[in-house]
């Protein structure tokens, strides 16, 4: 094991990937998409881009607070031509992996009439959140966001009404 | 101070704006310059000027108009500038070569060869008819010049365009 | 062959690189275009500079170069992650209005 540490240390063995970070595989969803928005940030890159992100712009510094500590941010979002292109069963290979491996949902809703469902998953560290992950579907768009790392969803939330995300009409409970 | 991402009254978000509109506003440069590079070039410059101008934009149907306005007018000014490769007149033109008659890629490269070949109004005349589905009362404005120069303009464009294909393929129906 | 349709077949419309995007928020986040900071050195060399002080020179052409790219870099990155934040809280916020939707509902 101390041998296993030091090798690490050294960059000879790669570390495991933590169990926060969801091995998704793309290709069946992006094979059927007409448009693609793919974020995959970790590592050096995503020090890189906190180090970028201001301390002078108000908005800008909540993000760097919210990524600081975070160790991977994939976001992919497709978008297909028509309503039907993807299946539910397209999607079973990204809900597969959040049935254990201390994923929990804390929220699951649908909506029929709009045929929209938005589903959101934590992973408990030992000291709060230690990743997310989220699943959102409409009848042509599939969203899917994993973040690797404590993630604040307060503070998330609060993004609202900043960067032209719509704001949320909720008092907040203290 | 790094420029927060802006959103418009009418609800649109840059963002937005640019994955629906890239494809439009790079082919329309890339149709009219004949170079791949440089019309990545325009379609960014395109973008960023969008950006300075969000906020005027009063709908999305306003946002598309500007695109095609600014994307036309500045790939003519480009054109104008261009003094290393002098533009040959369509008449004066070589005849496409190695056309298969039964090859629609080929057809459609020395098709686009010659549209290419055209005088500058002309070629962002026949783009804008044919690539974007525009009328000639749609050019007209976007191009700011009269509806009639751009009948005009179109008809003779298309009879060149005829005469060339036909010297070639033989008989063409219209 | 119908000319009409041989043009909108030909002039149809195609996608920029798949990396667009990413790169117009990158420059917008970038602010005005910024030139070399050290183009104009490699101009003052005459032919007479020795060999090493061209080197210098084009090893700080190529520093300057390599900042350039990190500037680059951290801007793209800086805007996807923007991208990505802004796109989870959006469907947290979609989460979250629904619950309340769904709770106001079950209280009324």
């Amino acid at each position: 094991m101390r041998l296993a540490g030091y090798l690490v240390a050294l960059g000879l063995l790669a570390a495991p990937a933590p169990a926060q970070e969801l091995k998704w595989n793309y290709d069946k969803l992006a094979a059927k998409a007409s448009d693609t928005v793919d974020v995959s940030l970790s590592g050096s890159l995503l020090r890189l881009a906190t180090k970028f992100l201001s301390d002078d712009d108000k908005d800008e510094a909540k993000v760097k607070k919210l990524v600081g500590g975070l160790k991977g941010i994939y976001v992919k979002n497709f978008e297909f031509k028509k309503a039907g292109d993807y299946t539910p069963a397209d999607l079973e290979s990204f809900r597969a992996p959040l049935r254990g491996g201390g994923w929990e949902r804390i929220v699951g809703v649908h909506s029929t009439e709009e045929g929209e469902t938005v589903e959101v998953y934590i992973n408990n560290a030992a000291k709060g959140i230690g990743g997310l992950a989220i699943i959102a579907t409409e009848p042509k768009e599939v969203t899917l966001v994993n973040i690797v790392g404590p993630i604040d969803l307060d503070s998330l939330s609060e993004l609202g009404g900043h960067f032209g995300i719509p704001e949320v009409e909720v008092e907040k409970k203290k | 101070m790094p420029e927060r991402p802006v959103s418009t009254p009418a609800g649109m978000d840059f963002t937005g704006l640019v994955r629906q509109h890239q494809a439009m506003v790079f082919s329309i440069a890339w149709h009219v310059l004949r170079d791949r590079a440089v019309a990545e070039e325009l379609a960014q410059d395109v973008f960023l000027s969008l950006h300075q101008h969000l906020a005027t934009l009063e709908s999305p149907g306003h946002a598309l108009f500007w695109l095609r306005r600014v994307t036309s007018n500045r790939a003519l000014d480009v054109l104008r500038r261009r003094q290393r490769h002098p533009m040959v007149s369509l008449e004066n033109a070589p005849e496409p070569v190695a056309l298969s008659p039964a090859g629609d890629p080929l057809l459609g490269t020395a098709l686009r060869r010659l549209v290419g070949a055209l005088p500058e109004k002309a070629r962002a005349i026949v783009v804008l008819r044919y690539q974007e589905d525009l009328d000639p009362a749609e050019i007209a404005k976007i191009l700011d010049i009269p509806v009639g120069t751009v009948k005009s303009q179109l008809q003779r464009a298309l009879a060149l365009l005829r005469e060339k294909m036909s010297r070639t393929l033989g008989e063409i129906g219209l | 062959m119908n000319l009409d349709d041989e043009l909108k077949s030909a002039l149809r419309r195609h996608e920029p690189p798949p990396d667009f995007t990413a790169r117009v928020l990158a420059r917008v986040s970038a602010g005005p275009a910024r030139t070399a900071p050290l183009a104009g050195l490699s101009s003052t060399l005459t032919r007479k500079s020795t060999r090493w002080v061209a080197a210098i020179a084009a090893t700080l052409l190529l520093a300057a170069g390599a900042l350039e790219y990190r500037q680059y870099e951290g801007e793209r990155a800086k805007s996807q992650v923007l991208l990505a934040m802004r796109i989870t809280a959006s469907k947290l916020n979609k989460a979250q209005k629904k619950v309340q939707m769904l709770s106001h509902r079950s209280i009324s």
